[in-house]
C-alpha cells in the first residue's frame, strides 16, 4: 500500500515535472533559434536607387556606389555605401548594370575608353559592352543586376547577381 | 548497453550515490505543504537564471543600444515578450514567494536555535533579492527604469560620510551613462547570483543539517517515528507548486502581454518615478521624513527594521516555539509587516487620485507607444532617443509654433485670433465648438454659427459622428456615431454645411471627412476655398508648406487631441502591430518577415 503510495508520487512528480521542464524550455528554445526563424540584419530596400536616368550618358559606363540602409537588429544605419557598380545607359534607354567584380577571380574591372571595353587588370580579361568576354581566362560574362526604371530613376536589385 | 553506459558513469562518477545523498534526506514529521515555500524559491531562481541566460543573449549593456536591445527582445524576437514577461512576473513572485517563506519560518518558530545562521542567511538572501529587483529594473534603459533608479541611487546618497562615494561607484561616474549600465549589468548577471549561490549554498546545506521544523504542537515522538523520505514524498508537493507557480506565471504573462517597456530614457524629461511595488513602502516612507529627516527614512528606519530581523533568533531564546509564548516577538514582525502594507496602499492610493500623476502617466503611456511605433522603422546608431528626431510631431511642433501658434493658442499660449487649439480635435473641443462658436475659446465675434441647442449627450453624439469621418478615433461608439448621423444629416448643420460630397459648396465649410488628413491638408492650403470660409476666410493660406511638413504639422495636430490614437497611422508598414495593453495577438508578430 505505502509504495503503491510511493510509487504514484514518483511517477506523478517526474511526469509533472517534465511538462514543467517543457513548458519553460519551449519558450526558451523559441527565443534561442529566433535568427533561424527571421532575418536579423538585412538591407531595407530590394530596389536601390541608383540616380536619374539623365545621369548616365548614353553608351559610357559610369560606375556608381551602392548607397542604402541596413538593418541590424534593431539598428538601423543609413547611408552605407554597399559596394559599387557598372551602369551602362543604352540607346533605346535601356539599362544594364554590371558587377564591379571579375567573374574569373574577383578583381575590380575597367572600363578602358579608348578600347570600348571593360578590362580586368589581373589577368587579362577583356569583355565587350553588353558584358560578353571577348578574350582571356573569365569563364563566363559579367555579373549584372536586376534592373528597373521607375519615375524616371534607375533602380536595381543589389541582392542578386545574375 | 545503456546499462553499461551507465555502470562506466557511476564507477568513474558515483552520480547515483550523489543523487542518493541529495534525495534521501528523511523528513521527520512528515512530509507537509507548508514546508514547499523554499523549494518555490529554489525553482523560481533557476526560471530566473534560465531566462535571464536567454535575454542576455538579446541584451546590449549601453545606454545607446539597452533600450533598442530590449525593445527587439519585445516587440521582435520570437517569444521574447513572453521569455522576458516571466522574468519580470517572476521577480514579484520571487517576492511574495520570499515573504511567505518567512513567514511560515518564523510562526514556525524555525529560527530559534540551533537554526539562528539559518535564519540570518535566509535575511542575507532576502536583501540579494532586493539588489536583483533594483538592479534590474535600470537595465531596459526606458524612462520607468531610469528616473526610478535615480531615486535610488540618490537615497544611496545619503548615507553619511560614505553615501557619495557608494552613489559614484554604482553608478560608475558623477553621472548617469554608459557605466551605469554596465556596472548594473555586472551585478545583476554576474555578482548578485554568485553571492546568492553562495548564501543559497549555505541556507540549504544548514537546512539539511538540521532538518525540518515542524509544527509546534506535533508531539516528540510523532517527530521522532514518523519519518517521511524527502524523494518523492516532499519532492511531489514541491513539484505540484513548482508547476501551480508557473502555470500562474504564465497565465499572467499571457493576460497583461508581458512586461511594459516605456519610452527610452531621457534625461531632459519630466518623468515620474516610481519604483517596483515591493519597494513603494520606502518610497512612501520618505513622503514623511522631511528635511533633515530624510535619513531616518533611507538609512535609519530600514537598518533598524533589518538589525531587528539579524537579532531576532538571539533575543527570543524562549525554548518554546508555541506562537502563544512569543507574543511580543509577533506583535513586532506583524506591526512592521502591517506598516509595510500600509505605506504601499497609501503609496497606491495617492497615486490613483492625483489628477496630475494620471495624466503624467497617459503622456507617457502615449509617449511610449509612440517610441515603439518609430523603432519599428530602426533605431539610428545615435541612440534610441535618437528616433524621435526624425519624428514627424516632434518637426510639426516646430512648424505650429513657427507658422500657427500666432493666431491659436494653444494650453494658455498663444495669440487669441483664431479658435484655441488646446485639445484640438477632442470630443470635448468639438462639444464646446457646437454648445457656442462665438466662445473666446472659438471664433468670438466672428462666428456666424447659431450654438447647437441640445442636451449634451447629443452634442457628443454629434462630435462622435463628426469626428468618425477621420481614422484614428480612441474607442469609437458606433450606436453614438449613428445617432450623431442622425442629427447632422437631419438637422439644420446641412442647411449651411455641405455633407457626403467633398467638393459642395455652401455658405458654411464643407463637413465631408471633416479633420481627416485630407480635409486639414486642403484646408491649411487654402482656407477661403469656396468648399471652405470663401470670402468670410480671416486666416491665411500657407500653401508654401511642402507636403512632408504639412504631413508632420497634421500629425502634430492629431497628437493635441486626446481622444486620437497615433499608433494607427497609416504609414505604419504594417509589420508591427502594437495596442496599447499588448495581448496574446503579439504572438503573430514574431514569426512575419521582414517586408
Amino acid at each position: 500500500m505505502e509504495n503503491n503510495r510511493r510509487r504514484f508520487l514518483k511517477i506523478a512528480s517526474h511526469s509533472l515535472g517534465g511538462i514543467l521542464a517543457a513548458g519553460i524550455a519551449a519558450p526558451l528554445v523559441g527565443l534561442g533559434i529566433h535568427p533561424l526563424l527571421k532575418e536579423t540584419v538585412y538591407g531595407t530596400e530590394d530596389f536601390i536607387n541608383l540616380g536619374k536616368l539623365e545621369d548616365f550618358p548614353v553608351g559610357v559606363p559610369k560606375k556608381i556606389n551602392v548607397t542604402s540602409s541596413k538593418m541590424d537588429a534593431w539598428n538601423v544605419f543609413e547611408g552605407l555605401v554597399m559596394g559599387s557598380v557598372w551602369v551602362l545607359r543604352k540607346e533605346d534607354n535601356s539599362i544594364n548594370v554590371f558587377s564591379v567584380n571579375c567573374p574569373h577571380l574577383g578583381c575590380g574591372i575597367n572600363w578602358g575608353e579608348e578600347e570600348k571595353q571593360f578590362l580586368c587588370p589581373c589577368h587579362g580579361g577583356v569583355f565587350d559592352m553588353s558584358g560578353k568576354v571577348i578574350s582571356g581566362p573569365p569563364p563566363r560574362g559579367l555579373y549584372s543586376y536586376d534592373t528597373k526604371i521607375q519615375n524616371n530613376s534607375v533602380l536595381v536589385n543589389y541582392n542578386k547577381l545574375i | 548497453m545503456a546499462n553499461k553506459l551507465g555502470e562506466w558513469i557511476e564507477d568513474r562518477t558515483g552520480l547515483s550515490k550523489l543523487l542518493k545523498v541529495m534525495l534521501d534526506e528523511p523528513v521527520h514529521g512528515g512530509a507537509k505543504w507548508s514546508y514547499i515555500f523554499g523549494s518555490g524559491l529554489v525553482f523560481l531562481f533557476i526560471l530566473q537564471a534560465a531566462t535571464g541566460i536567454f535575454m542576455a543573449s538579446y541584451y546590449s549593456p549601453s545606454s545607446t543600444a539597452a533600450w533598442g536591445s530590449v525593445y527587439y527582445l519585445q516587440h521582435k524576437a520570437s517569444f521574447g515578450w513572453f521569455v522576458r514577461g516571466l522574468h519580470h512576473f517572476g521577480s514579484s513572485a520571487m517576492m511574495v514567494v520570499a515573504i511567505a517563506h518567512m513567514f511560515q519560518v518564523f510562526i514556525f518558530g524555525a529560527y530559534k536555535k540551533p537554526r539562528e545562521l539559518n535564519w540570518i542567511s535566509g535575511v542575507i538572501l532576502l536583501l540579494f533579492l532586493a539588489g536583483f529587483g533594483l538592479t534590474g529594473y535600470l537595465l531596459p534603459w526606458d524612462q520607468k527604469g531610469y528616473w526610478a533608479t535615480q531615486v535610488a541611487t540618490n537615497i544611496m546618497g545619503t548615507v553619511p560620510l560614505i553615501g557619495k562615494y557608494i552613489k559614484i561607484l554604482h553608478q560608475g561616474g558623477s553621472d548617469y551613462g554608459n557605466f551605469t549600465i554596465t556596472r548594473f549589468y555586472t551585478l545583476h548577471v554576474f555578482l548578485l547570483p554568485l553571492s546568492l549561490i553562495f548564501f543559497l549554498f549555505i541556507h540549504i546545506a544548514l537546512f539539511r543539517k538540521h532538518g525540518v521544523t515542524p509544527y509546534w504542537k506535533m508531539k516528540e515522538d510523532v517527530i521522532r517515528n514518523h519519518v517521511d523520505p524527502f524523494w518523492p514524498d516532499q519532492i511531489f508537493k514541491d513539484v505540484v507548486f513548482a508547476l501551480g507557480i508557473y502555470a500562474v506565471l504564465a497565465g499572467i504573462v499571457f493576460w497583461t502581454g508581458g512586461a511594459e517597456l516605456q519610452a527610452p530614457a531621457d534625461p531632459a524629461s519630466n518623468y515620474l518615478a516610481r519604483p517596483e511595488w515591493y519597494f513603494l513602502f520606502l518610497f512612501e516612507l520618505l513622503k514623511y521624513c522631511q528635511g533633515n529627516y530624510l535619513i531616518v527614512g533611507t538609512v535609519i528606519i530600514p537598518t533598524l527594521a533589518l538589525a531587528f530581523l539579524i537579532v531576532l533568533p538571539f533575543i527570543d531564546r524562549n525554548i518554546s516555539r508555541y506562537p502563544s509564548k512569543r507574543i511580543p516577538f509577533f506583535v513586532a514582525i506583524f506591526s512592521g509587516w502591517a506598516g509595510a502594507v500600509v505605506l504601499t496602499l497609501l503609496a497606491m492610493h495617492h497615486d490613483s487620485k492625483d489628477i496630475h500623476i494620471i495624466q503624467q502617466r497617459e503622456e507617457a503611456e502615449k509617449q511610449a507607444a509612440r517610441a515603439i511605433k518609430l523603432a519599428d522603422k530602426g533605431i539610428p546608431p545615435t541612440g534610441a532617443l535618437s528616433i524621435f528626431l526624425h519624428d514627424p510631431i516632434t518637426l510639426g511642433e516646430k512648424i505650429f509654433k513657427e507658422s500657427c501658434n500666432g493666431c491659436h493658442m494653444l494650453r494658455g499660449e498663444g495669440g487669441e485670433n483664431g479658435p484655441d487649439f488646446t485639445n484640438f480635435g477632442s470630443r470635448e473641443w468639438i462639444v464646446g465648438l457646437l454648445k457656442n462658436p462665438k466662445d473666446k475659446k472659438y471664433f468670438k465675434e466672428s462666428g456666424m454659427m447659431p450654438p447647437v441647442k441640445l442636451p449634451d449627450e447629443s452634442l457628443l453624439d454629434m462630435a462622435e459622428f463628426l469626428l468618425s469621418q477621420s481614422a484614428g478615433l480612441i474607442n469609437q461608439n458606433a450606436e453614438r456615431v449613428e445617432r450623431g448621423k442622425e442629427l447632422v444629416l437631419k438637422g439644420n448643420c446641412v442647411v449651411c454645411h455641405p455633407m457626403g460630397n467633398k467638393d459642395l459648396k455652401k455658405m458654411a465649410p464643407n463637413l465631408t471627412e471633416y479633420l481627416s488628413e485630407t480635409w486639414l491638408k486642403e484646408f491649411i492650403r487654402n482656407p477661403a476655398d469656396p468648399k471652405f470660409y470663401g470670402t468670410r476666410n480671416k486666416m491665411p493660406a500657407f500653401d508654401k508648406f511642402t507636403d512632408s511638413q504639412l504631413d508632420a504639422l497634421i500629425q502634430y495636430l492629431f497628437s493635441l487631441s486626446k481622444d486620437r490614437d497615433l499608433v494607427s497611422e497609416k504609414q505604419g508598414t504594417g509589420r508591427q502591430r502594437y495596442v496599447f495593453i499588448p495581448t496574446f495577438p503579439q504572438i503573430s508578430v514574431n514569426f512575419k518577415g521582414k517586408s
